[in-house]
């Protein structure tokens, strides 16, 4: 668990609901749902050590092995 | 959502520096390790992807004008599957903008700025690129617009200032390897011409959209120039140590010295690149956001600029622990990703919208 990175991202987290929570506010409840969920997806990912974590560009690197030996 | 209006002109700006910011940089001597001195032929044969992806995404535009094809993949594909398709293309951009922030974050911090943890270059761009996006599109073509000039003028400027350092024998011998070598050498930047399918989320807002394929093609051609000059001018004053170096164009720059007034101008390199990354990465930023809402069919884009600032920056460090590991992403995923998602892709879209409508008409009569 990268603390560091963990706490700078919920500082700025707080900071981006603070400044825009008067203009989110009148969207609809899609919007605020989309917000939120985006924050808290970037707020949950912030707690990892992503650099070596396998993730979506891992699964990409497999789906193209096949074509990789190519451009040894 | 997006109530704004750009010219063909202006989508044009946003293009060139979004294709070329980040690839006269590297590609050269990734370029060079598989063409050598024929590197600069490489662009040329590359460039056939960039006009072919133009004309499928200018054609979709034609059958859905007023839709991106996050939007008009379910009109051809039907709800579910059409869902499917566009949130891989969708995931490919979000992908893309946190490697590109990645890239150009490594560059500066290698090349300038050592000492500085990379997250601050990475978040003092992505911010800069969020109030950039926060704007609209009509603010981002005026900036890429005003900015344009600032990016190409001094490339043209470095040219000249090289010259005198140029060995055009270097050049030779011209395709001696054959032509696999050159072809070889266009898959990498293949990738990269394949990003003009950004245009099919910039096409909708066009004022003059009958103007907007002849701008589409003569952008690949501008960028193709670009390349093949940029190359020819690596090859000259570097010759064989091209592939060598990770970032040939900066170090032919610092060894730009003439008549002992003009020296040291890498430093303006760097600052003239910033400016095309800001572009590149605002138009990246800008489509990642505007696509989302379009799948998630929100009301308004903007909610979610902000969000997006801190996912696009973890994307960037996800899953690539080093510099080397990210080069080889680009050498030997993203040419095939690329075409992948943003021209093979779009032309199976084409094709069964083309059927479709074949269909529908004659059922009509």
């Amino acid at each position: 668990m990268r603390w560091g990175a963990f706490f700078a991202t919920t500082l700025i987290i707080i900071i981006i609901i603070f400044i825009q929570w008067p203009r989110i506010k009148q969207y609809s409840k899609k919007d605020k749902w989309a917000f939120f969920i985006l924050i808290f997806i970037g707020w949950g990912l912030s707690m990892f050590d992503l650099p070596n974590m396998a993730g979506p560009t891992t699964w990409i690197k497999a789906l193209f092995k096949p074509f990789a030996p190519f451009m040894e | 959502m997006e109530k704004g209006k750009i010219s063909s002109l202006q989508m044009a700006v946003m293009l060139y520096p979004a294709i070329i910011a980040t690839s006269i940089i590297s590609v050269p001597s990734i370029v060079a390790k598989y063409a050598k001195n024929d590197l600069w032929i490489s662009p040329i044969f590359a460039s056939v992807l960039g006009f072919v992806t133009v004309y499928i995404a200018y054609e979709l535009h034609k059958l859905y004008p007023k839709q991106t094809v996050i939007q008009f993949s379910e009109q051809i594909m039907g709800r579910f599957v059409g869902k499917m398709i566009s949130l891989f293309i969708l995931s490919f951009y979000i992908l893309s903008t946190g490697q590109i922030v990645r890239g150009y974050s490594e560059f500066i911090v290698s090349s300038f700025l050592l000492k500085t943890p990379i997250s601050v270059i990475m978040a003092s761009m992505v911010l800069l690129c969020a109030f950039a996006v926060q704007g609209g599109i009509e603010v981002l073509g005026r900036l890429a617009q005003l900015f344009a000039p600032f990016f190409i003028v001094p490339i043209v400027i470095f040219v000249v200032f090289l010259s005198p350092d140029f060995d055009v024998k270097n050049i030779f011998p011209i395709l001696g390897g054959g032509v696999v070598p050159p072809l070889k050498g266009a898959v990498v930047p293949g990738g990269w011409y394949s990003e003009f399918f950004l245009i099919i989320f910039l096409l909708p807002f066009l004022t003059d959209v009958k103007k907007a394929r002849k701008y589409g093609m003569l952008t690949v051609l501008a960028v193709m120039l670009t390349l093949v000059v940029v190359n020819l001018t690596v090859l000259f004053a570097l010759g064989p140590t091209t592939a060598s170096k990770v970032f040939p164009l900066m170090n032919a720059i610092r060894y730009v010295n003439l008549g002992e007034f003009f020296e040291n101008l890498e430093s303006i390199a760097m600052a003239i690149w910033i400016v095309g990354a800001f572009v590149k990465i605002s138009v990246f930023y800008y489509v990642v956001v505007l696509g989302t809402a379009q799948w998630l069919n929100l009301s308004d884009h903007r909610v979610i600029i902000w969000p997006f600032a801190i996912i696009i920056i973890e994307f960037a460090f996800w899953s690539l622990p080093s510099s080397a590991e990210y080069t080889s992403y680009l050498t030997k995923v993203l040419p095939f990703y690329g075409p992948f998602v943003q021209t093979i892709i779009p032309l199976f879209l084409l094709m069964i919208a083309a059927v479709r409508k074949r269909k529908k008409g004659t059922a009509n009569s």
